[in-house]
């Protein structure tokens, strides 16, 4: 997680699950409420998943929002268990993301 | 019908033999008898998608490109899914060198069957046909075949689709949902206005982005897109589906 924080613009990573938006690990500034984070990026994922539904039936693997002051990042890992990454938006998304899947995989 | 099976015809166990022997004689060029054998099948059977898409198939090797259009729309009435109906209307469109609509049928099959070679051969044939630019591709919202859904934010349809009627309103409905959850994290999160939410699936690729503070749109594409075209295409849509509504004020 602290390889994952040390991307430029990264302000924090956490392993949230996404049954009940509860923090299980974390790495982040001090300024940033993880608890918001996670209880936020899974209400967000759950719409995610149902949106994603109505397109096909195969369940999200990524969740990519992004907003004028800040990205959330979010890689599934062994249900119900995502990473999660918040970003300013002038951070390496692209880096990020892949970094974020590769450590998703390694969760399990 | 027994009279007149050809030989090795498979009897199917739901009546539906008439499927194998009118491909059987549509095979062997006996086109108007295997009119006749699948337009026979669909009078027991009219809500057989497969029954449809043979007759799409006969009409399409007849040359009746009108009449295969209405086979294959029919096909996919009975079942939206219909992997067959969706080739067979990527056929037509190409052969009527409409390769946007080609393209956007296979897109719409290799969602459905993502690992299905044949679609994706035809896609990576029909793509290697135009310029691969994000700007190739020119929004269609009012096309309900173009995987570009807009939609307000009580979850109705304003134009747009995700293949089939009943499928583009659950999505509107979702997507509702999606873009106030988006609002709500980026104003509990203070991260300001929302640009985009994006979502990866082993399937598909959607992107979500708001159009102006009432509506927002929603893009899925395969799964092969890369992310980046997608945010480009949903940027270039988004700003079609603005023009539209000034259109409609």
């Amino acid at each position: 997680m602290r390889e994952v924080t040390g991307v430029p613009g990264v302000v924090g990573a956490l392993i949230i699950s996404s049954d009940d938006g509860l923090v299980v690990a974390e790495s982040a500034m001090e300024d940033l409420v993880t608890a918001n984070v996670a209880a936020l990026s899974a209400a967000l994922i759950a719409r995610a998943t149902r949106a994603a539904a109505a397109v096909n039936p195969s369940v999200p693997t990524t969740m990519q929002f992004v907003a004028e002051r800040g990205a959330i990042f979010a890689v599934a890992g062994p249900a119900p268990l995502w990473l999660v990454a918040v970003a300013r938006p002038d951070a390496e998304l692209g880096r990020l993301r892949l970094l974020l899947r590769d450590f998703a995989g390694a969760l399990g | 019908m027994t009279d007149v099976l050809l030989p090795g015809t498979i009897v199917h166990p739901h009546g539906l033999a008439f499927l194998e022997l009118g491909e059987r004689l549509r095979q062997r060029g006996q086109f108007a008898a295997a009119a006749a054998v699948a337009l026979a099948g669909l009078g027991h059977y009219p809500a057989v998608a497969d029954a449809h898409d043979l007759l799409g198939r006969i009409r399409a090797d007849q040359g009746d490109d009108a009449g295969a259009v209405s086979a294959w729309r029919a096909a996919l009435e009975c079942d939206p899914a219909h992997i067959g109906a969706r080739k067979g209307l990527a056929f037509v469109a190409f052969r009527a060198r409409d390769f946007p609509a080609a393209e956007r049928n296979l897109e719409i099959a290799a969602m459905r069957a993502p690992h299905d070679a044949t679609v994706l051969a035809a896609l990576d044939r029909i793509r290697a046909l135009r310029p691969s630019s994000i700007a190739d591709e020119t929004p269609r919202l009012a096309d309900s075949m173009t995987g570009t859904l807009l939609y307000d934010l009580q979850g109705m349809r304003l134009t747009g689709g995700a293949g089939d009627e009943a499928a583009a309103d659950t999505l509107a409905a979702e997507g509702a949902g999606l873009s106030r959850e988006t609002a709500r994290a980026a104003r509990l999160l203070d991260l300001g206005e929302v640009r985009y939410l994006a979502i990866e699936t082993p399937s598909a690729m959607i992107a979500m982005l708001p159009v102006t503070t009432e509506t927002s749109l929603i893009l899925h594409r395969p799964a092969a897109t890369p992310i980046g075209r997608l945010l480009a295409q949903a940027e270039h849509a988004a700003q079609a589906a603005r023009h539209w509504l000034e259109q409609m004020r």
